[in-house]
């Protein structure tokens, strides 16, 4: 290959994985190089990395389902992470420590978010051509809503009302002695002194991902697909386009309830009323990143794309702090995730709708 | 963004210097000071002025204040030229008043003006009795070492709006 | 087959575009009775709030006259209010002066930001409502860049009242009292024990006659155009991305000043989270005045104040003598304000989605009468 033929192979590249991306790519490479200089571990930071990777990377992989079948972007996912915190509370009021509330949790989680899920497809296969904002503000609506209930549902396990009154949850509960790192230990591997991989968390994840791909590839996996490519075409072809969307949701819900289930036993705390208003930009941003567009995405995309989010939200307060003194890693974050968005929701998208 | 030289642009570029002159006329009329009035014992080139057992002291057409010796008082002014009236009766009981008018210095922010001195020479000129004053700095800074700076504060959301 | 709709058909229609209204409406008449505020509070409160932010929510009409939604980037508006009003505190100009000079500092931030929003939202032809909301947060990490880093450091302000105790950012509050209230007192009357200020409102009153004169103007007109149809407009020969990245500096420019406005009455700046708020609240208020994502008036704005805002004000009480909890009252505002966003929009898509239909219907019907 001689020099013309790399440049022009070098330039779609480029072109096909976004300047942004390898910019955000590069910065977090350079990053983890100037780490040691500056004495920030490398160990601790790896570590830190898989750590938030793992806790992130479901809610990512939420976005999968609604991207693939067209309904854009799931801005909703806190009707999702609902789901799941219903699903945690409940358990937590059933009371039964151990590994098992995890499971407990999942299964009390899993009725809500169909319930839930469905109902917000049905809402979302109503609207076509607005599903983004629309789903923004159900999520808003919906946390709020929520804080209301949190206030009034009769829960009584004393680790989770206010201990004054006696009644209305708490802000964050615990989930010590419950599911706290029940993933995270499950087979983790501590290479060194500073470096542990969670491999539970990471082995939960890949079976997921997996159980995804593998939907994607059977018959109904397929006509997601074509929904959402060419919804005409799919209809034409005898396609319940409905159906099939709010299949894609109630996926996405699902994946948004067991994925705040992950992150709250890695986090070690349950985090009601405003905890996830803006848990849905995290999770676009991060597919984003990975490669995915409005209506395109790939399960690579969910695992490059937290990976560099999680590293740069990781690395930068360590490696920023040391160097320059000081803390500019909120900022740097907010221009990142929502510049990521703002990239994507300015690209053409790749069929017309 | 060609740059014609047409009519239109004429016009337009009249207009933002316009507002440009303006914005400049709001900075000096808008400008803000603190007058601080002092009836202190002063030591002016070797002679020592004493400080008035009582005085009355009215800038511009505010509320007049009163000081007994040693007494310092403040007032806040906006823009740079004001008057100051200072009524006060000597050992004779004699009552006297005098008026003069001062011009604060644009970026100045606080003044200091020297009663004694200014009914000792009623004559003389502003920069015998009125000078520039710079509050000492630990004054302000002593108060919140660490202030944390709340971002994306969620709570504002239930805030009075 | 005629479509003439029956008397009833036309009742339920016209209930029907007005839902949000007078779904607040009902909410109203429930909770001033519940909370137990007197009517000469709840009227001077409402007196208040409407010269607070009337004029905010009039600069959301003019994008949505051409077209582009409703304008949550109001906030990089409002961010260059704030702007201006740092600089204007660090000077120490006050009063009067003090609020135009601010304007005249807000105004270029406002046109360069509105420019630039304008110019993005063109590329997300289709989505601009939720990039204009992405908008707003990725100007508030820049705004941040400039307000927590830059102040001190780069952009020259020295006083220690506003500076933190590092040397360079600004304090979270940073209080405002060379202009407090400084319009409103100007002309301040009473009626009835309601103190009225005239100034603020007569300014609000300007600004609506010049929407009002802007939308007979050949920009307004081809505003109107673009709105409406893109297509047709470019065939009549409108530069229709000119013209919609003008609607958003204009909104822009108007949000800046509507934000000086704002602050001067209440008199404190929350630095970093003011901006934020304001952009939703604004736009809640313009959906339960009656207004849609394609169609508001000056109606929809003062309308919407009133009910929003009186909402707003009983929630807590009416809450706490509800329940027994002043917290839920505050929750159920803020569910509220969202959820009347979520019903506007989705009222909105549905009801686009219907109106195709019945034009669809008619020209079937048409073709019929043709034949």
């Amino acid at each position: 290959m001689n020099l013309q033929q790399l440049t022009s192979s070098a330039k779609g590249l480029v072109k096909s994985f976004g300047l942004p991306r390898i910019i955000i790519g590069l910065f977090l490479l350079s990053l983890f190089i100037t780490a040691p200089f500056v004495g920030v571990n490398i160990g601790t930071s790896l570590s830190d990395t898989f750590n938030r990777f793992g806790m992130n990377a479901v809610m990512v992989l939420a976005m999968v389902p609604m991207i693939h079948s067209g309904c854009g972007l799931n801005f909703g996912l806190p009707l999702g992470i609902i789901a799941g915190l219903l699903g945690a509370t409940i358990s937590l009021q059933v009371n039964i420590p151990g590994p098992t509330s995890f499971l407990l949790a999942i299964l009390f989680a899993t009725p809500f978010a169909v319930i839930l899920g469905w109902g917000y497809g049905q809402l979302l296969n109503r609207v076509k051509g607005g599903e983004m904002m629309i789903a923004t503000y159900v999520g808003f609506s919906s946390v709020a809503f929520m804080c209301i209930m949190w206030l009034l549902l009769p829960f009584s396990n004393p680790t989770m009302v206010w201990g004054y009154s006696g009644t209305g949850l708490r802000t964050t509960i615990s989930t010590e002695g419950y599911y706290r790192h029940v993933l995270n230990d499950f087979l983790s591997i501590q290479l060194t002194d500073h470096l542990t991989i969670p491999t539970g968390m990471l082995l939960f994840f890949a079976l997921l991902a997996c159980i995804i791909w593998a939907f994607l590839h059977t018959k109904t996996g397929t006509a997601m697909t074509a929904v959402g490519s060419n919804s005409v075409f799919a209809r034409a072809s005898g396609i319940n386009v409905d159906k099939i969307r709010t299949l894609s949701v109630i996926m996405s819900t699902w994946l948004g309830a067991i994925g705040i289930l992950v992150y709250q036993q890695s986090f070690g705390f349950i985090q009601l009323y405003m905890g996830p208003f803006y848990m849905a930009l995290p999770a676009v941003s991060a597919i984003l990143i990975g490669g995915a567009s409005v209506n395109k995405a790939s399960i690579l995309n969910v695992v490059i794309g937290t990976f560099l989010f999680q590293g740069i939200v990781t690395m930068t307060p360590s490696v920023m702090n040391s160097m320059i003194h000081t803390d500019m890693s909120e900022v740097i974050r907010i221009v990142v995730s929502n510049g990521m968005i703002l990239y994507a929701l300015t690209r053409k998208a790749e069929v017309t709708r | 963004m060609k740059l014609a030289l047409t009519r239109t642009f004429w016009f337009r570029f009249v207009a933002i210097l316009i507002i440009l002159v303006f914005a400049v006329v709001l900075f000096f009329i808008g400008k803000q000071h603190t007058v601080l009035i002092d009836n202190k014992t002063v030591t002016v080139g070797g002679q020592e002025i004493r400080a008035l057992q009582l005085v009355e002291i009215q800038i511009d057409n505010k509320d007049p204040l009163e000081l007994a010796a040693r007494d310092r008082d403040k007032e806040d002014v906006t823009g740079q030229k004001h008057s100051v009236t200072v009524i006060y009766t000597d050992s004779n009981w004699e009552e006297y008043t005098i008026e003069r008018t001062f011009e604060v210095p644009l970026m100045q922010e606080m003044v200091l003006l020297s009663i004694p001195t200014l009914v000792a020479n009623p004559e003389a000129d502003q920069s015998l009795w009125l000078e520039n004053y710079e509050p000492p700095t630990y004054a302000v800074t002593a108060a919140d070492r660490e202030e944390e700076v709340i971002i994306d504060d969620l709570s504002v959301l239930l805030t009075d709006i | 087959m005629t479509l003439q709709m029956t008397k009833t058909q036309k009742l339920l229609r016209i209930m029907g575009n007005n839902m949000v209204p007078i779904l607040f409406l009902v909410i109203c008449a429930f909770g001033i009775p519940l909370s137990g505020y007197s009517a000469n509070f709840l009227a001077s409160e409402i007196v208040i709030r409407i010269s607070r932010n009337s004029f905010l929510i009039v600069s959301l009409l003019i994008p949505i006259l051409a077209g582009m939604g409703l304008n949550f980037g109001m906030t990089l508006g409002a961010m260059a209010g704030q702007i201006g009003l740092i600089l204007i505190s660090d000077w120490g100009i006050v009063g009067i002066p003090g609020i135009i000079l601010a304007m005249i500092i807000s105004t270029p931030i406002s046109v360069l930001l509105g420019w630039w929003c304008g110019k993005i939202l063109n590329m997300a032809r289709g989505r601009e409502m939720v990039t204009s909301y992405i908008i707003g947060f990725f100007m508030n990490g820049i705004y941040q860049l400039v307000v927590l880093y830059g102040m001190g450091a780069v952009i020259p302000v020295r006083s220690n009242a506003l500076l933190l105790p590092r040397g360079y950012g600004i304090r979270n509050t940073v209080n405002l009292i060379g202009i407090r209230r400084a319009l409103d007192d100007l002309l301040l009357i009473r009626l009835f024990g309601i103190p009225i200020p005239l100034a603020t409102l007569l300014v609000i009153t300007v600004l609506c006659l010049f929407i009002l004169w802007f939308k007979k103007t050949k920009l307004g007109q081809d505003m109107r155009a673009v709105g409406q149809d893109m297509e047709v407009a470019r065939a009549a020969g409108i530069k229709v991305e000119h013209t919609r990245i003008i609607s958003i500096v204009i909104s822009t420019v108007f949000a800046g000043y509507g934000m000086i406005l704002y602050l001067q009455n209440i008199g404190t700046l929350n630095t970093y989270n003011s901006h934020m708020q304001i952009g939703m609240f604004s736009v809640a208020a313009l959906l339960v005045g009656g207004a849609s994502v394609s169609k508001a008036n000056i109606r929809n704005v003062f309308l919407g104040v009133i009910l929003f805002h009186l909402m707003f004000i009983i929630s807590p009480m009416a809450g706490k003598n509800l329940i027994g909890q002043a917290q839920l009252g505050e929750y159920f505002r803020v569910f509220v304000s969202y959820g009347v966003i979520t019903i506007s929009l989705v009222l909105y898509e549905v009801r686009k989605k219907r109106d195709q239909h019945y034009v669809g219907l008619q020209l079937a019907a048409d073709q019929e009468a043709l034949q």
